[in-house]
């Protein structure tokens, strides 16, 4: 073993940002703008880490050249805390960490996004990847679904999006609302053109239930399985391939994902 | 070159050491014991060869010596994170075969997996040399020889401790200097070429996973199984770990990020925001515990198996279950699923050899 | 009633430990069995004597001693000279009494049988080796005329019921805790409170916090701990619990007297007894409940005499009162 290197960097060691602006989207999700120029792709996490607090991993919901985006949902002790931060306060972060979308694959191709509840986090910054480029693309479904009126993220954002891609489809599980069905998102994958689609690539992010949901539908429609991916959240401490904390069978989300495409997982077992 | 030296001299030769070495060696704890009127053998600093026990297997392998099991990562205050890197002298590690091929083990995970390595392991990691521990035949728990882990290459000396004397194998010259003047022998070190146990390890193809786990055995061992975490407590590959924070009692403000060990074996290991875990169950947990020892690891790393049959989890399972025996159950098991699958016949090891 | 002619001093039979029988010229054997282990040989005899002079039953004595009923009053001498080396080998070769062993059997049925449990020669939850303890002891109490009871267990679980002895005696751990080799994982926490007193809680840190003051030192902790957090203390303690009975009239259980005391302090405090009890009972060993003798003394007195001369070790606490809860089948017994 190499004796005396120059200290490589110590990749547990966050870095301060600053937190340019928090904007509120419902009571429970903030997003935390964060004054940074890293690049950063779609589909990639940093380790928020505040001192005392503790760690945790969080999607990058919106890229930009002068900051980025995190949609942070309110669940426990560093969510928690995240929500007392006032626009112009220090952020500790370290990444970012793990895959992204495979942004190469998809040109020119047809892209449905499947996104349940916070799981429109990690798929957002793909969403607006795509808003921006959008010739990158021959078609965008965009499909996504909320709890409730109370729960809708994004409100803006909708629009526009419903104005852009090829076919949204908005829905509420338990509420009314004009311009969403209801029901689950997952019952509405069946009313795509799939048929028409000769290529297609689906992208399916949200909580565990919903994508088990999306992918028994995804099997009773016939969809070629291999050209799904998924964006998983498992539990993580260190982010970086050490604490073992992620681990399923032989991968670990936060280096070989978390974005997995479908052939990678499906002999994987928890 | 070996020598051999009585008591006294590898005494003067530990003391020459120890001004350029932290020495660490399996030391006995009278009576401290998990169980009453019982010993803990467990690593520690030495300086006299009386204080290393040789003849007996360690409760605890030595991978606390370079992750520790409670371990400060930074010192914080509310805006600002100061390293805290372990500034270790060289080290020396009295250990057999299979510990220091699960220091390998280790390695991977801590150096390579996921292209950054730990700066906190490697800083001690990259000044260690091993002493080899004769294993004077090992014990009947051990399965290092079906493992591979039996021998290594990775020694500076190999020690052989008898009543009187001390034999010594000098495998890196640049340890010839503190042999001066003593008497040569012909000592070789005696790599343990059978174990009372044999383990056959299984045959797993990726898409049996699923029925794997859906085997029987997992159940039955998840029943028995008290989810403790002693075995990886033990273990010698085991690298799981947990980050925590707190804050100093005296000043909120300030405080230390820390890690510390953890074990796939209890239950809030995969446990996310809201209570909802992967691995509810025992036998859940056995099964991705045993999985990663003798199957995941190797298929990533496309190398050798994680476990390297050191046996000290089968010592200290206080439900008695043995992983050698659970192992080679496994093995039966999935051989009986390939048969189904492909109506082959299987040719047992032992008929063929 | 069977119209035998029979002419016996009860009580000098007793004292040799035969009890009388209803059954008209019959008696049972006694054999003491202290800390309840012997070694197999010495089963043999009870075999024999049974086979022999008893009816062929044995009974397990519910103090611990071998018992051999149906003893043709005719045949105690022989039984008494046939049992001479047994009494030979456990009291004297195995447990170091100094005594002559004759041929006219024990001496005296004063201190009873010491009941023990099996220990930590075998127990995973055992702190103490209960038959050494129990060997020291008859060491010390036997063949003495005065009454005494005595119960060792090995941990606070009380198998062996100390607490309805005049003595009992518990084997306690001091677990010392190792917060550098602490995982947070919680099993300690746990174990106290499925099985012990519920003194540990996990921190907001993630470490243990103890409140050390209602532990009763059981070691649940230390077989529970996976990393080896919880140290197991290599001196070992003891819990004596006083004045326990059964009884028709008033049975308690035993309140605790002293608490991790050393087996040094223990050895030296039950070496008392004997004049304790010879002090209150003017020298005339009469068949009397240590409890009894206790509530006759006094507490205070009682704890004046029994530690008179004995180094507590820093770690010991004695009662400063005791609360006696008898079950009073017959009311106001302390109302005389
Ligand atoms: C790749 C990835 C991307 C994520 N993106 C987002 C996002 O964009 N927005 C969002 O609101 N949430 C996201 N999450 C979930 C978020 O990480 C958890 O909600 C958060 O860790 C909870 O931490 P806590 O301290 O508030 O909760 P506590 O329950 O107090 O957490 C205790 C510990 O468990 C870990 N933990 C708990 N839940 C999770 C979880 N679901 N995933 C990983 N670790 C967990 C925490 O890091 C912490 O170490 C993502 C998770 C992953 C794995
Ligand atoms: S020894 Fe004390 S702390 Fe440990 S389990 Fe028993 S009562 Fe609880
Ligand atoms: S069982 Fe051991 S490691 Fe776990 S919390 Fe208790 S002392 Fe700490
Ligand atoms: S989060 Fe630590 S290994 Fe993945």
């Amino acid at each position: 073993m190499c004796q005396n290197q120059v200290a490589a960097k110590n990749h547990l060691k966050p870095i301060a940002y600053q937190v340019e602006q928090i904007i509120r989207q419902t009571a429970q999700e903030y997003i935390f703008r964060i004054t940074c120029s890293e690049e950063v792709k779609p589909g990639q996490f940093y380790e928020i880490s505040l001192p005392k607090v503790g760690e945790a991993p969080i999607s990058v919901s919106s890229i930009t050249a002068n900051y980025l985006e995190f949609t942070i949902r309110k669940v426990g002790k560093l969510t928690n805390y995240t929500f007392q931060l006032k626009a112009g306060d220090t952020i500790f972060m370290r990444g970012p960490y793990g895959n992204n979308f495979p942004l190469e694959k998809f040109k020119g191709g047809n892209l449905i996004v499947l996104a349940g509840g916070t799981g429109f986090c990690a798929v957002n910054s793909l969403l607006e990847y795509y808003y921006q480029n959008y010739n990158q693309l021959k078609s965008l479904y965009f499909l996504t679904g909320f709890r409730n009126q109370a729960s809708i993220l994004y409100q803006n954002r909708l629009a526009a999006y419903q104005a852009k891609f090829t076919q949204t489809i908005y829905c509420l599980d338990e509420e009314v609302k004009a311009g969403f069905k209801q029901g689950f998102v997952t019952d509405y994958l069946k009313e795509l053109p799939l048929n028409k689609l000769q290529d297609y690539y689906l992208v399916i992010v949200g909580p565990q239930p919903m994508m088990d949901a999306a992918l028994k539908e995804c099997k009773q429609l016939n969809l070629a399985l291999e050209k799904i991916w998924f964006s998983l959240e498992r539990r993580m401490s260190c982010g970086i391939g050490k604490c073992g904390h992620c681990k399923i069978g032989d991968k670990y989300v936060c280096v070989d994902g978390p974005v997995f495409n479908y052939s990678a997982i499906k002999n994987l077992i928890d | 070159m070996a020598f051999s030296l009585n008591y006294q001299k590898i005494d003067d030769i530990l003391a020459k050491l120890s001004s350029d070495y932290d020495i660490y060696a399996p030391v006995r704890l009278v009576g401290e014991g998990k169980f009453s009127a019982t010993d803990r053998i467990q690593y520690d600093k030495i300086t006299r060869a009386e204080q290393i026990v040789y003849n007996e297997k360690s409760d605890f392998s030595p991978r606390e010596i370079i992750s520790p099991i409670t371990q400060t990562l930074f010192y914080f205050t509310e805006n600002e994170f100061i390293e805290n890197l372990p500034e270790s002298r060289s080290i020396i590690i009295f250990a057999r075969p299979c510990d220091i091929n699960a220091f390998k083990r280790l390695d991977k995970i801590f150096l390579e997996n996921g292209d950054f390595a730990d700066s906190y392991y490697k800083s001690r990691r990259d000044k260690v040399h091993f002493a080899l521990l004769d294993c004077k035949g090992g014990w009947e728990s051990c399965f290092c020889v079906s493992m591979g882990t039996n021998k290594t290459s990775d020694y500076s000396l190999a020690v052989n401790f008898n009543s009187k004397t001390v034999e010594i194998e000098v495998n890196d010259s640049s340890f010839n200097k503190y042999f001066n003047d003593i008497k040569q022998c012909s000592y070789q070190y005696n790599f343990v070429k059978k174990n009372k146990i044999e383990v056959e390890l299984p045959e797993i193809r990726p898409e049996q996973i699923e029925k794997i786990s859906d085997l029987q055995i997992w159940q039955e061992y998840g029943q028995r199984c008290k989810s403790c975490g002693s075995c990886t407590a033990v273990c010698p590959s085991c690298s799981c770990f947990t980050t925590r924070d707190i804050s100093y009692k005296e000043n909120k403000k300030a405080g230390e990020r820390r890690r510390v060990w953890a074990s796939c074996l209890h239950p809030d290991f995969t446990e996310m925001a809201g209570g909802h875990s992967y691995r509810e169950t025992a036998a859940a947990r056995i099964r991705f515990r045993t999985l990663h020892k003798i199957y995941d690891y190797k298929k990533r790393f496309d190398t050798v198996n994680m476990c390297v049959g050191c046996g000290r989890c089968t010592d200290t399972c206080t439900q008695l279950i043995s992983f050698a025996t659970l192992l080679n159950r496994l093995s039966q098991e999935i051989k009986k699923l390939s048969v189904l699958e492909e109506g082959v016949e299987y040719v047992s090891k032992s008929s063929s050899s | 009633m069977e119209k035998k002619n029979i002419d016996i001093d009860v009580s000098k039979l007793t004292s040799n430990c035969f009890r009388q029988s209803k059954v008209k010229g019959e008696c049972m054997l006694q054999m003491r069995v202290p800390g309840a282990v012997i070694k197999a040989e010495h089963l043999k005899y009870a075999v024999e004597i049974a086979e022999k002079w008893g009816n062929g039953d044995f009974h397990l004595g519910t103090r611990q001693t071998l018992s051999i009923p149906g003893i043709k009053y005719e045949d105690v001498s022989a039984v008494n000279k046939f049992l001479q080396s047994y009494i030979k080998g456990v009291e004297v070769d195995t447990c170091g009494v100094e005594m002559e062993v004759d041929s006219n059997g024990y001496a005296t049925i004063g201190a009873r049988n010491i009941m023990a449990c099996i220990g930590n020669k075998h127990c995973l939850k055992a702190n103490v080796n209960t038959t050494e303890l129990a060997r020291k002891l008859e060491k010390q109490i036997f063949p003495s005329p005065y009454h005494i009871k005595i119960g060792i267990s090995g941990c606070p679980n009380d198998c062996a019921k100390g607490h309805f002895n005049d003595f009992g005696i518990i084997g306690l751990v001091k677990p010392e805790y190792d917060y550098e080799r602490c995982i947070g994982c919680g099993k300690c926490v746990e174990a106290c409170q499925g099985h012990a007193t519920r003194v540990l809680t996990l921190t907001e840190d993630k470490k243990i916090s103890k409140d050390s003051c209602c532990c009763v030192g059981c070691g649940e902790c230390i077989v529970a701990c996976p990393t080896g957090a919880w140290r197991r203390n290599p001196q070992e303690f003891y819990r004596v619990t006083i004045g326990g009975r059964a009884g028709k009239q008033y049975p308690r259980m035993g309140k605790m007297f002293l608490n991790f005391v050393t087996e040094e302090v223990l050895l030296k405090m039950l070496a008392n007894w004997e004049s304790f009890s010879a002090d209150v009972l003017n020298h005339k060993p009469v068949y009397i409940h240590g409890g009894h003798l206790i509530d006759r003394a006094g507490y205070y007195n009682f704890k004046d005499k029994i530690l008179a001369g004995v180094d507590l070790n820093p770690e010991a606490e004695v009662a400063d009162h005791i609360y006696w809860a008898e079950t009073e089948y017959r009311a106001n017994i302390h109302v005389k």
